[in-house]
């Protein structure tokens, strides 16, 4: 039997129907004065205090601060992650001779330089840039090299017997082979890239949607708070389906991915 | 396409062959039944020379001083126990694995040029298909490096037909069964048109059913083919009903050389082959043989 009209509106709505009454509660339990507005802002405070931050312009350039630096970080952190663990993935010379430094550095607490990134830096660009590549750097660097390493011998086997060239076992073999793996280290890199951009620009910035956050604390503009905390929410679910979309289109012959 | 290339040869000659049935009575070790074995229809078979081979893996000996001549065209099955080398001969006749000492001698057929001789080419105990290309591409791995990419999904697809999976080309190897894998495997082994197949136990994991459908596929392209084949199996029965020479490998040596005599097509359950397989049988496990 199909499910009526009805019943797929429930379904639809159903998921929904949490979130709505938590926003309802919210909203309600601060216009009562059960909750002070001075801690926590009405939901739509939070939306006036977006419609007002979009209209003067201040929203959009914060966010577009944020989101190159982001980008920018990610770009050189995972670009060097990714070369560096396709030259350890295929090369035992290279393996040996920079896994074991990598490991060491991979258990510094990347956060914990900030002190010495000011130093260095100073609150410009730079120490954004240094502090979310390193972030970044790790999950890609040891994913891809798992990726490669975890590629089935036997097909490698099959490619040289088969005649392939190098660079063809390469591109046809082994990189579609690690691709799974190199997309787990993707979408761990995206979390961290947020995560260590939402600390530097809260700890040192003059800009970006962290400083925003911390100009608003200083004024006591807690609606402008929590409005930045749900940009990054925003953000990070966006990267996320972002990547989820690019998993099913790379990935399309793996039936793990394959959309219903 | 392919199809038709194998229309136009002649059928496999079961008649022996004069061009090598002299040069190769030496080769034969203890051999009961060293004649000839099938024909050479096509000429595009490699004959195979293994002489004193050996091979040993961190000090253990694997092959012991194995003489072997594979006739081009012939369909050669090697049994014995699992652990006795059978997958390590072919491994090295096809030259996955180095031999310690001993050579291996692959002769193509008379007046090709050592470019374009015909391939050699194995069928692995799993299939083996790449799982991010489609079927077609898959097969079309058979054909890396010669001539255009739609040139080889062509021929690829050819090849697909002959092993009666032409409507799944597009497919993911993910959607297909176990048997219509190897299948796949089987054309690409064929697209290139080798001069010699190995078989490494490729049927091991079928069920029974697909596994005889698999025998007559393998069967059938071979005769119209000609390449010479190297079965490696610990299914008896299986070699009996495929190969036209039977070996028995132990201790890397081999122990028994048996002819088949039995004419094409074989009919399961025959009289005869039950027979050897009864005798062969008989001797992996070390009963006494009422020869």
């Amino acid at each position: 039997m199909r499910p009526s009209k009805l019943e797929r509106l429930r379904d639809t709505a159903l998921p929904w129907l949490v979130p709505a009454v938590i926003l309802l509660g919210w909203q309600a339990a601060v216009s009562s004065g059960l909750v002070s507005n001075r801690f926590m802002p009405a939901p739509l405070d939070v939306v006036r205090a977006g419609w007002e931050a979009g209209r003067t312009g201040e929203l959009w350039t914060n966010l577009g601060v944020s989101t190159l630096r982001a980008l920018a970080g990610f770009v050189v952190g995972g670009g060097i992650g990714f070369a560096l663990g396709l030259a350890n993935g295929l090369s035992r010379l290279s393996e040996r001779l920079t896994d074991t430094s990598v490991q060491m550095v991979r258990n510094v607490p990347h956060l914990s330089l900030i002190p010495l990134v000011i130093l260095w830096f100073g609150i410009g660009e730079e120490a954004k840039l240094f502090l979310v590549a390193l972030g970044v750097f790790f999950p890609i660097y040891a994913n891809t090299l798992h990726g490669i390493r975890s590629v089935d011998p036997g097909l490698v086997e099959m490619g040289r017997v088969y005649g392939m060239s190098r660079t063809e076992l390469f591109t046809r073999v082994v990189l579609p082979g690690a691709l799974p793996s190199i997309f787990v280290g993707l979408r761990y890199a995206l979390g961290i890239m947020w995560l260590t951009l939402i600390v530097a620009e809260t700890i040192s910035a003059s800009s970006g949607l962290g400083y925003m956050a911390m100009q608003a604390r200083e004024f006591m503009l807690v609606d402008v708070v929590v409005l930045a905390i749900l940009i990054y929410a925003a953000l990070g679910k966006l990267a996320d389906a972002l990547t989820r979309q690019l998993e099913r289109a790379c990935l399309a012959w793996n039936p793990a991915y394959r959309s219903a | 396409m392919l199809l038709d290339a194998v229309r136009r040869e002649a059928l496999p000659d079961q008649s022996s062959d004069p061009r090598h049935a002299g040069g190769e009575a030496g080769h034969h070790v203890g051999s009961p039944a060293s004649g000839r074995a099938a024909a050479e229809p096509a000429g595009r078979g490699i004959a195979v020379t293994v002489r004193d081979l050996h091979k040993s893996f961190d000090g253990n000996a694997v092959i012991e001083g194995l003489n072997l001549f594979l006739p081009a065209g012939g369909f050669t099955a090697v049994v014995g126990r699992s652990g006795c080398g059978k997958s390590t001969l072919l491994r090295l006749i096809l030259g996955l694995e180095t031999p310690t000492g001993g050579r291996i001698d692959l002769e193509g057929p008379a007046g090709s040029a050592r470019r374009s001789e015909p391939p050699k080419r194995i069928m692995f105990q799993e299939p083996r298909l790449l799982p991010w290309a489609r079927v077609v591409d898959n097969v079309a791995v058979g054909l890396s490096g010669h001539g255009s990419r739609a040139e080889r999904r062509e021929r690829a697809r050819a090849a697909l037909a002959e092993v009666g999976l032409a409507d799944k080309a597009g497919q993911w190897p993910a959607t297909l069964s176990g048997g219509q894998r190897q299948r796949v495997a089987l054309a690409r082994a064929l697209v290139s048109r080798p001069g010699l197949l190995a078989l490494d136990e490729p049927l091991g994991a079928l069920d029974a059913l697909t596994r005889i459908d698999m025998q007559d596929l393998i069967e059938r392209i071979w005769r119209a083919q000609g390449f010479t084949a190297l079965l490696v199996t610990h299914d008896v029965a299986e070699a009996v009903a495929l190969a036209d020479r039977i070996l028995v490998v132990e201790d890397g040596r081999i122990a028994l050389d048996l002819r088949v005599e039995v004419p094409r097509p074989r009919r399961r359950g025959d009289p005869d082959l039950a027979r050897l397989e009864g005798r062969i049988l008989d001797h992996l496990l070390g009963t006494p043989q009422a020869l």
